[in-house]
């Protein structure tokens, strides 16, 4: 009875979502509904419910990993309001356009460079769609090949670190890892960190980007028409020497800032010196910094930022060597770096709060649009995880839990039988889920079982983040495909984009195949970095 | 059609309410980045563990996704599977919203709320505070977002719901009329 409530309440759940209303809300009142019919067959405690609120205050509200995610959320909001992205965009395709594919491969290392700086997909395939689809329709780019290159470009920000797939993600997983070693008599298991898999992402999202630019210098040897190079020079009045060298500067100023916050954030994370946590405070001050430097050309950031920053990590590195405290003259060092970046902060802020916002009307400033996106977006992913404590609540009460247990140990192929169906099941339901849904339902429910038998947690970790990142591309509900829907012409169809993004779709799956034969890709370097666990 | 103007009002008056919240919660998101990378250049550069300040970035945190979650449903911000709900009429939006609120998100906000209540009440009788020594003394507050987000939440579900009865009670039967 109970297990046959559990299946029902998983197909009604399924349904449900597809009526439209919100998902958060959908899973947990369905779940209640089921509740309520398994107490009225006597199958199902209501005291499980007691559970709810030390739940939401422990795993959303107090919990410090996922504090990352507001925080970079945030970061990522600064870069696209203040343009650095667009910057950035403009730039590379500048440089590469000459080429056959130029401005393809352009939009890979935009999509690559914005990833590795934080990377969310709305913004990245946003700004890709605005400024370089338009241009490289203009110079005769085959329209689909366009679209999907876009999309797929814009998709690497949740497989790249630092990214909030991979934070969710490993949160999830950490939990998972955790009960897993319980159940097997492990009480003191080294824990499984979001560093793990972030480091882990590293070679294998590398490998992404080479996949996507393979596929399309393939295209272009076979089609050359499909991704002309520019016939026209940007400036055709000045020669091509006077010409290149103001844009090479242009270009070297558009990418030092999204360089310097992949230095200081990624490195910190994976130089094993900050959290992730940590290390997107500093990335959401510095793109804070970097976006009034744009917005405000007499704004004069770099100088004393940079003395300031330098000397806060001068004496942070000799404060380290002696222990963690400091002589009185590295105090006062220190101060004045304090007080250089606290003042350019407070300008910074001044700067944002005086730019003004065109088209929108949520807010009155840049800084406004970006505190209300992350307002926003930040309560929509935890509302998710809410709603989805109390569908896996109800799921576990009705004996769900044990189901797929018994399911998954008594597949054929052992170990490799479970994952195959876990990943076939992740991939069909990103058809239809996002990110956030799959990992807060189905992590908690199959990732205990998978470990206790012995599946490698970051590789498994890896391994679920490609597939989530191909959600992202699959119609009808791929949320990248969503985005370029609204900001690219009428004359680019939706048939177009579907067809333009299908050999990408298929160039994730073999990146899932090949990271299936070779494990070591994902799991190889968190062992350098962090040690074997 | 004097009743129904009466409904749109508290509808116009929840609104008003979440619209307030989420410009206050809003600026905590900035305070959130400046505290936790004020945390940072504390313990990195000059060894201080301020457990304070540290809470103070975990509580902004946690009111943040608490007391944003009504203001973000007035911005129809949680994210639908619009599949079908993108293709859909008016009418039917309505009716998936009115029947959204009454079957799903306000059963969910009274289980929350019920559950959390003698959750929350325990912690201001004890005037809970931080586990640590120094942490902040107001654990209680805190906690009290669960309440604030079934709350708040309920409160903007029933703006939604309102808005959807009074269009589908006057609004449609009146262009009904007008084509008839």
């Amino acid at each position: 009875m109970a297990e046959a409530l559990a299946l029902s309440m998983v197909a009604a759940t399924f349904a449900l979502i597809l009526a439209g209303y919100p998902i958060a809300f959908t899973l947990a009142g369905s779940a209640i509904i089921f509740a309520g019919l398994g107490i009225l067959a006597g199958v199902f405690n209501p005291a499980l419910f007691g559970a709810l609120p030390s739940r939401i205050f422990g795993t959303a509200m107090t919990n410090e990993v996922l504090m990352a995610v507001p925080l970079f959320i945030f970061m990522g909001l600064v870069l696209e309001r203040s343009r650095i992205a667009e910057d950035l965009m403009i730039a590379l395709s500048e440089l590469l356009s000459h080429r056959p594919g130029g401005m393809g491969y352009a939009v890979f290392g935009v999509g690559a460079l914005l990833a590795a700086s934080t990377g969310i997909v709305g913004a990245t395939v946003v700004t890709m769609g605005l400024i370089a689809l338009p241009a490289m329709l203009q110079r005769g780019y085959n329209s689909g090949l366009v679209a999907g290159s876009i999309a797929a470009a814009g998709t690497l920000g949740q497989i790249i670190p630092p990214s909030i797939v991979l934070i969710i993600l490993g949160d999830q997983l950490a939990n998972g890892y955790a009960e897993a070693q319980r159940a097997l008599g492990n009480f003191a298991p080294e824990p499984l960190t979001v560093g793990d898999l972030f480091a882990g992402a590293v070679i294998p999202g590398f490998l992404l980007v080479m996949l996507y630019a393979g596929y399309l210098w393939v295209v272009v040897r076979i089609r050359p028409d499909c991704a002309p190079p520019a016939k026209a020079r940007i400036r055709p009045h000045q020669p091509p020497l006077e010409r290149s060298l103001p844009c090479r500067r242009v270009v070297v100023s558009a990418l030092l800032a999204p360089l310097a916050l992949i230095a200081c954030v990624l490195g910190s994370i994976l130089g094993g010196i900050a959290t992730p946590t940590e290390a997107a405070a500093i990335g959401a001050v510095g793109a804070l910094l970097m976006a009034a430097n744009r917005l405000d050309p007499s704004y004069g950031l770099w100088l004393p930022v940079t003395i300031g920053a330098l000397l806060l990590i001068a004496m942070g590195v000799a404060g380290r060597d002696m222990g963690g405290s400091l002589e009185t003259p590295s105090l006062l060092v220190a101060g004045v770096g304090v007080l250089l970046l606290a003042r350019a902060l407070i300008r910074g802020i001044r700067v944002l709060l005086s730019a003004p916002l065109d088209g929108d009307k949520t807010a009155d400033h840049t800084l406004g649009a970006i505190m209300d996106g992350t307002l926003r977006m930040t309560a929509m992913v935890f509302a998710i995880l809410i709603g989805a404590s109390v569908f896996a609540l109800v799921f576990r009460g009705l004996g769900g839990d044990h189901m797929v247990e018994e399911l998954m140990s008594n597949l054929p192929g052992g170990k490799t039988g479970a994952v195959v169906v876990v990943m076939v099941m992740i991939f069909v339901l990103g058809f239809f889920l996002d990110f956030i849904e799959i990992t807060f339902v189905v992590i908690p429910i199959v990732s205990p079982i998978l470990f206790a038998i012995g599946v490698d947690p970051v590789w498994f970790g890896i391994m679920v983040a490609i597939n989530l990142q191909t959600s992202f591309l699959t119609p009808p509900f791929g949320f990248a495909l969503f985005y370029l829907r609204g900001v690219a012409p009428v004359s680019v169809s939706t048939a177009q984009i579907y067809r333009g993004v299908a050999p990408f779709v298929c160039l994730q799956l073999l990146m899932l195949l090949v990271l299936a034969a070779i494990p070591e890709l994902a799991t190889w370097f968190p062992a350098v970095i962090y040690g074997t666990r | 059609m004097a009743k129904v103007a009466v409904l749109i009002r508290i509808a116009d008056v929840i609104d008003g309410i979440n619209r307030l919240v989420g410009r206050v919660v809003a600026w905590m998101t900035l305070g959130l980045v400046l505290v936790a990378f004020g945390v940072v250049v504390l313990r990195y550069v000059f060894g201080i563990g301020l457990i304070q300040l540290q809470e103070a970035a975990v509580y902004q945190h946690g009111l943040i996704l608490t007391l944003g979650a009504g203001y973000t449903l007035l911005k129809d911000g949680h994210v639908r599977v619009d599949i079908l709900y993108g293709r859909m009429g008016e009418r039917r939006r309505a009716l998936v919203n009115l029947l959204g609120v009454l079957i799903l998100l306000l059963p969910m906000c009274i289980l929350v709320m019920g559950y959390a209540w003698p959750y929350v009440a325990q912690s201001w009788r004890i005037l809970e505070g931080s586990r640590e020594a120094s942490g902040l003394p107001v654990l209680y507050v805190l906690k009290t977002g669960i309440l604030a987000f079934a709350g708040l939440l309920a409160m903007q579900g029933i703006a939604v719901a309102l808005r959807a009865v009074h269009y589908l009670a006057t609004v449609l039967p009146m262009q009904g009329r007008h084509d008839g």
